[in-house]
């Protein structure tokens, strides 16, 4: 995840919601810990080093976190896979390439034992990067957390480009959060759903964005794509799904908007995916922005 | 040879001129290699250090962690949810009773509810891992230290500097003279945290409050500063023999007693002084102890550690090619463990520091230890020492009084 969270808890009892909040990160921090596709120490890591050769076993956490990452890559065909650990640091996105290392990648190589709680790879040089999912499932897993403790309404974020909301705040029946700087950038309307955002601009190497078209095994066009949905995860996967090809069936749950990026000139407007919702305010949607 | 090649030569050369001398065995990170038998564990306690031990035991082949045991049903549930399989308990003594094939428990209670589950265990035959200070008294912590060199199992603490592959190397450093004559010591452990834990119920909130509970508390100096006065104590191979601190509620003034914020100056009978400091009221610089020696200083962080020598040090020729970083006006020389494997993968750059985490490396030696009948990195002895001494740091503390530790304070009577 390597990013900064930040959570904001609405409530009278500072001193509880401090510990709250404590607890939250503490957990944060260990799913991190785990999850993580920097360095050699974490559960993936282990994953990524083994699996071709046998299973290897997984906590309930990471083992629905890879059945959810390889549920969406399945309903995707693969625009988001989260196999792609290889091929990131082959295009320089995790600073640890190795040029000679085999690059593989296909979600449908990796196999899990919903019996045993192992996962093994049929491919091998195959790595798991969960990147694009880890960091919503982490931040469902905070909202969890929070709702047992009682809290009713709360921000969560990730970065910026992962966000959940509990409830809405007092007065509001959802939170609006801007989808970019710029005073006219669409908002949306969170309460008790989950947001995220995908931009192949964020972070370029040589070849283009970070958001890998994996039909191709190279960057995929520049794009913006903003996933609504029940959860931060289901919204952080399909966002990059979304982001590397925008003509896929949107799942019923799902709300989103894509937008072609241009670089060098103006952004293509926005444009609704799906079926129209009114999840997003914004002029060009026809939607009429609060005052 | 070119330049560059001269220089991935010599670094790979010093690379294994370090790990032949100084680093631990790369066995630590697979302790039950080879193996063909499974070690069952269980672990007591279900809260953040039991949470924080399955988490590094699922990354040890060999090691099945079948049972866990807390009394708090809220905490116990949320461990259950973790992993499929593992079986649930909500005393020692039901688990102990029940889980016969358990080859070794692991102890994350409360510091001051180590004791029983720790003693319980030990009777029934069990190796133990306790975390650490043993305890928050000296009277528990001798009876656990004395029932440990009572059984013939294995006994761990959990005091980590001492299986922590960069403090080895650094001690290895130490010892050979490197830093000359000490002129003092200085240690923090600073971090941004209320210690305070909300629960729905009053009464299960208070009792996971125990940090807070100045009845059973050693506060800071014990719960924090025993681990770095025991990574002292190993260098120097001395402890402390007096004490003085003072502490207050700097920054939470939320009716707690125990301080958020406190100052520790421990002294040894050569006249070496180490100056300790603690607060819950801001993360910067977090944990580091420095050691400043006439020739050099160590300046070790746990995941990281450095040495930076004096203009006057004598060199032995590998510095000029060792990883640097720069501090402000300093430039450290970085103490990596397990330098080859790293040189030969590419990867001795800066910022390079433990692959996994101080927990593991404990956990890793325990486990190796029980495989092969060795004797564990922190035993109970020197766990009881460091005990006294933290519960001595508390004592001076709260009280305001210099506390002196005698040379028979340490030993098990």
């Amino acid at each position: 995840m390597g990013t900064r969270f930040e959570l904001a808890l609405e409530g009278s009892d500072e001193v509880r919601l401090r510990a709250i909040s404590e607890e939250a990160f503490e957990e944060l921090r260990a799913l991190e810990a785990h999850w993580t596709g920097f360095g050699e120490a974490s559960l993936v890591a282990k994953v990524n080093r083994l699996a071709a050769e046998r299973p290897v076993a997984l906590d309930e956490e990471t083992y629905a976190l890879l059945d959810e990452a390889l549920s969406v890559a399945r309903a995707s065909r693969g625009a988001f896979d989260p196999t792609l650990g290889a091929l990131m640091a082959r295009h320089g996105f995790r600073g640890d390439a190795d040029a000679g290392a085999p690059v593989a990648w296909g979600y449908e190589h990796v196999h899990l034992d919903a019996d045993a709680r192992t996962v093994t790879f049929d491919r091998p040089g195959l790595r798991l990067d969960l990147g694009a999912i880890a960091k919503g499932r982490a931040l469902d897993l905070l909202a969890e957390l929070l709702r047992e403790h009682g809290v009713e309404r709360a921000l969560l974020h990730g970065g910026t480009s992962a966000v959940v909301a509990l409830g809405a705040p007092t007065g509001a029946d959802a939170w609006l959060v801007a989808l970019g700087p710029e005073p006219d950038a669409p908002r949306a309307r969170l309460a008790g759903r989950a947001l995220a955002v995908s931009a192949s601009r964020g972070r370029v190497s040589e070849a283009g964005g970070h958001v890998l078209d994996a039909s191709r095994g190279a960057p995929a066009p520049a794009a913006t794509a903003c996933v609504l949905a029940p959860t931060a995860a289901g919204a952080d996967a399909w966002a990059t799904a979304l982001c590397a090809q925008p003509d896929l069936e949107l799942p019923p749950a799902l709300s989103a908007l894509h937008r072609a990026d241009a670089p060098e000139a103006a952004d293509a407007p926005w444009r609704p995916l799906g079926a129209p919702t009114n999840d997003f305010l914004h002029p060009a949607l026809q939607r009429e922005l609060p005052a | 040879m070119t330049r560059s090649d001269r220089r991935d030569f010599l670094q790979h050369s010093l690379g294994a001129l370090a790990a032949v001398a100084l680093t631990p065995s790369l066995a630590e990170l697979a302790p039950l290699a080879g193996r063909s038998d499974d070690l069952t564990v269980a672990i007591v306690g279900a809260g953040r250090q039991g949470r924080a031990m399955l988490q590094e035991l699922s990354k040890m082949d060999g090691v099945v962690v079948a049972a866990i045991c807390d009394t708090d049903p809220g905490r116990l549930k949320k461990a259950l949810r973790r992993l499929r399989g593992l079986r649930g308990y909500a005393s020692v003594e039901e688990l102990l009773e029940k889980e016969a094939d358990v080859g070794a428990v692991l102890v994350a209670t409360p510091t001051h509810l180590h004791k029983d589950p720790a003693v319980a265990a030990l009777a029934a035959g069990k190796h133990v891992y306790c975390e650490a200070p043993l305890a928050a008294s000296v009277e528990d912590s001798a009876a656990i230290a004395k029932a440990a060199r009572a059984s013939d199992k294995v006994f761990a603490a959990g005091f980590l500097a001492r299986s922590n592959p960069v403090y080895r190397l650094a001690r290895s450093f130490f010892v050979s003279g490197t830093l000359r004559d000490l002129a003092y010591l200085r240690a923090q452990d600073d971090e941004k945290s209320s210690w305070r834990v909300a629960s729905p119920d009053a009464e299960r909130e208070r009792l996971l409050n125990w940090r807070l509970d100045e009845s059973v508390s050693l506060g800071l100096p014990g719960e924090l500063g025993s681990h770095q006065f025991d990574a002292f104590s190993w260098f120097l191979g001395a402890y402390p023999t007096s004490v003085r601190g003072s502490g207050s509620v700097r920054v939470h003034d939320d009716g707690r007693k125990v301080a958020d914020t406190v100052t520790c100056e421990l002294g040894y009978d050569d006249g070496l002084r180490l100056q300790w400091a603690s607060t819950l009221g801001n993360s910067y610089d977090g944990r580091y102890e420095v050691y400043k020696g006439s020739m050099a200083s160590f300046k070790l962080a746990w995941t990281h550690g450095w040495m930076f020598k004096e203009a006057d040090a004598p060199t032995q020729g590998w510095e000029v090619y060792a990883n640097r970083q720069n501090f402000h006006n300093d430039e450290g020389i970085t103490l990596i463990a397990d330098a080859t494997k790293l040189a030969a993968q590419g990867k001795l750059k800066d910022g390079v520091g433990l692959i996994e985490t101080p927990l593991y490396y404990g956990l890793a030696d325990f486990v190796k230890c029980i495989a092969e009948g060795a004797s564990p990195a922190c035993g109970a002895e020197a766990a009881h020492r460091s005990t006294v001494v933290g519960v001595a740091a508390a004592r001076a503390t709260v009280s305001g009084d210099e506390v002196a530790i005698a040379a028979e304070d340490l030993e098990l009577r």
